[in-house]
């Protein structure tokens, strides 16, 4: 677990044999400290231990009581000086990494302020000529290395949605789904579009620094690049759509895209799909067809939808209340590649009067709120903004 | 002479209260404590110091005053290399493992604060990182500041998904871009789930009550059609005596509109006034003066950082028909300022930006203004 390494420089009372004959054997032996000895401190050493807390911390021991007296009134720019620890191979570049000094058991101890991250080494380093009354320049290492996480691929893309194999020209989005927390930055170097031929769509979509994630980095919001799907707006009258109607693509993700733990996917995934004429038109929930249980039964609520809608809005913006306005508590599913939407109460329906109440700003694949669709063609004076923010549906339960 | 001196005194006096007073205005309903971060996003500087900073996984501002009010001396540069491998060294980690957010210079001291992340999962810490004219990060301390805070409207709203224990809601709101104008706060946010316009403005000093004004803007493009879409980075311009605000949004035109718009509830039709042309893909802006003229600079990922003019700004027609490129104010792309990735203004003269070289490493750096 400990690996220390000691070497020394001029200033030594050693002779040269014997330096290197020490160093050898400290090397080899990863033995746990290493020992030095200067002129004002012959027994300080420096080595990494576990503190109450659990983390791990450097300490200096041997030091006698005039030289921790005196350390104790030290500021962090002086013990900086004396014992610091940096991250990998020495480089002129990396300052040393932030933590707080205190006396501890006749001790100074390093505490990191930031926990050590797996498979990286730290590097303590202790110049034991900057003690008080210390000589010399000799430099004390210690390092240490958390073991490595495991890094076997298990993490798979879990679900692509809309999980329909067809989707309409000016699709706006798709969710990633993983089984297991990912990682963020430059994930769209990892997502790549196919047309038929198997050559990339150029930009597809609409990368940004921000990487639309939920909170615990298992959804990618991937949306299509709105200058592609936009009529009237450059990028799609020079370069075109990013799908085309009657073409078919391959989404393709690749499997060195890293997990949280920084393991690679265990598997690229593909959805592979066909494109249908563009969908401009508004969803109505006036065309939607409800199927309604008994009273006295947990049985499902259905609702279908003539047309595909939008996986995480459509399980998120429809509720189920009774005539009162009170809300109905239960689970919500939506299947059959998200045309029907299923909703069963957690106690059993009594007879009565209840509402669907839909957020109008649900929206179908193309990113059509109910009576307001994706564009608003100005010369046509079509409503933009329905008064209410809901829609309600009225059923009865017998 | 001596009356003289007394009324110099005196003057001086005054303004330094008055100066006292606008800064403890502005502090007043401050609380002095640690500040909690669930992660920090855009930067943006008020007067006096005050820093604004975006949470986005806690849907909150917070407004630190960081008490770094001392002016910086003249001709004072910044250059830092390899600052992503320093920040990393500091936090104890290695540079793959830190993802830098934002950059903002405090316009009064010219030191530069970077929002940082160290880790890229979803356990990972903010870090506030201050560099100063010696080049060295350090880690601004949060644990003692004077802080006010702002809890967005309509924060990702509470309804859960999915049954038992895997009921979780992700719907999240990402604050794309944030900036300060005369006591407002003004903050443009685009969510995971509904592809929406939204800029939020926020009186500042923060009041518990302010629910911000929330307003959905339209923007026309070449044709017929008027679109929504969120806005990627904004800045302020005066065009004749009027605020403005100047936004690229994700789908590539520039539009602008005025301040006195921004009313609650409001649909604002703004004008487009460039379409910045294909593979645009904006980052930040920022406006300055040169030769008396006003231009715009634009970090941009696939073009490098952009020069536009904006001579004729108060004169622009809304881009109605269909045009050629570099229709309306006209651009060019400055040689040589490639991987910027993010960029403020610096001083009069300079502009502070964050470079990305091949090996990966990041460079800070001020350049003169093109």
């Amino acid at each position: 677990m400990f690996n220390t390494k000691g070497q020394r420089f001029k200033g030594s009372r050693l002779s040269e044999q014997a330096i290197f004959l020490f160093a050898l054997l400290c090397s080899i032996a990863t033995l746990t400290l290493c020992v030095k000895s200067v002129p004002a401190q012959t027994t300080a050493t420096i080595k990494w231990v576990k503190v109450e807390s659990g983390k791990m911390a450097v300490e200096l021991t041997g030091l006698d009581a005039a030289t921790l007296q005196q350390l104790a009134k030290w500021n962090v720019l002086q013990f900086q000086k004396l014992l610091a620890v940096y991250v990998g191979q020495p480089d002129a570049n990396v300052p040393p990494m932030l933590g707080s000094y205190r006396i501890h058991n006749n001790a100074l101890r390093f505490e990191p302020q930031f926990a050590l991250e797996p498979g990286v080494t730290y590097r303590a380093v202790f110049l034991p000529g900057k003690l008080p009354g210390g000589l010399g320049n000799s430099v004390v290492t210690a390092t240490f290395s958390p073991p490595s996480r495991d890094l076997t691929p298990t993490t798979v893309v879990a679900q692509i949605y809309p999980s329909s194999n067809v989707v309409p020209e000016n699709l706006l989005k798709f969710y990633l789904h993983f089984s297991a927390p990912m990682r963020r930055g430059n994930v769209y170097e990892y997502i790549r579009l196919l047309d038929e031929s198997g050559n990339p769509v150029e930009l597809p979509f609409l990368e940004i620094d921000e990487e639309l994630w939920n909170h615990d980095l298992t959804r990618l919001t991937l949306f299509i690049d709105p200058g592609r799907i936009k009529r009237g707006v450059k990028p799609l009258e020079e370069i075109g759509p990013s799908l085309e109607s009657g073409k078919r693509y391959r989404l393709v993700i690749d499997r060195e895209w890293r997990d949280g733990n920084g393991a690679p996917l265990k598997e690229s995934f593909e959805k592979a799909f066909t494109v249908a004429p563009p969908d401009r038109q508004p969803p109505n929930p006036a065309d939607w067809k409800l199927e309604t249980p008994n009273a006295d039964t947990r049985a499902a609520l259905t609702i279908r939808f003539p047309e595909p809608m939008e996986h995480a809005l459509a399980q998120r913006l429809i509720a189920v209340t009774k005539s009162t306005g009170e809300s109905i508590a239960g689970s919500v599913m939506l299947d059959d590649q998200e045309r029907r939407w299923t909703f069963i109460p957690d106690a059993a329906w009594q007879s009565g009067r209840y509402h669907v109440v839909i957020q109008t700003t649900i929206e179908d694949l193309a990113g059509n709120n109910i009576g307001k669709p994706f564009e608003v063609d100005v010369f046509k004076n079509i409503q933009r903004h329905l008064t209410s923010q809901t829609v309600k549906l009225t059923f009865e339960i017998r | 002479m001596k009356r003289f001196t007394l009324f110099v005194a005196l003057a001086v006096l005054a303004f330094g209260f008055s100066s006292l007073n606008a800064e403890a205005k502005l502090t007043s309903g401050m609380a002095t404590g640690k500040a909690e971060f669930q992660s920090m996003g855009p930067l943006a500087f008020g007067p006096d110091g005050i820093l604004f900073v975006a949470d986005t996984k806690a849907a909150a501002i917070v407004a630190l005053s960081t008490g770094d009010t001392k002016a910086a001396p003249a001709g004072q540069s910044l250059k830092v290399e390899a600052v992503n491998q320093k920040i990393a060294g500091l936090l104890g980690t290695t540079a793959d493992q830190i993802l830098i957010e934002d950059l903002a210079i405090n316009p009064i001291s010219r030191n530069a604060y970077l929002a940082v992340s160290r880790g890229r999962g979803a356990d990972a810490t903010p870090v506030l990182i201050r560099v100063k004219t010696d080049g060295a990060p350090e880690v601004f301390s949060l644990d003692n500041v004077k802080f006010s805070r702002a809890e967005l409207p309509d924060a990702p709203a509470d309804k859960m998904v999915g049954q038992g224990n895997r009921q979780s809601n992700p719907r999240r709101e990402s604050i794309t871009d944030i900036g300060y104008l005369n006591g407002r706060l003004f903050i443009a946010g685009l969510a995971n789930e509904e592809f929406s316009s939204t800029l939020r403005s926020i009186a500042f000093p923060f009041k518990t009550v302010d629910n911000g004004t929330q307003v959905e803007i339209y923007h026309g493009a070449h044709g017929q059609f008027e679109t929504r879409s969120p806005i990627r980075t904004f800045t302020t311009f005066k065009i004749g005596k009027e605020d403005h605000l100047l936004a690229a949004y994700t789908c590539t035109p520039l539009v602008q509109f005025p301040v006195s718009d921004l009313k609650p509830g409001a649909k604002i039709m703004g004008k487009t006034i460039a379409e910045l042309g294909n593979r645009n893909r904006p980052l930040d802006m920022i406006v300055y003066q040169k030769d008396g003229k006003s231009y715009l600079l634009m970090a941009n990922s696939s073009r490098g950082v952009m020069k536009i003019t904006t001579e004729n700004i108060d004169k622009a027609e809304a881009i109605k028909a269909r045009v050629a490129d570099k229709q309306g104010l006209t651009y060019e792309t400055i040689e040589g300022w490639t991987g910027v990735d993010h960029l403020d203004r610096y001083d009069a003269d300079h502009v502070a930006v964050l470079r990305r070289g091949e090996d990966g490493s990041l460079k800070l750096e001020a350049l003169a203004l093109p």
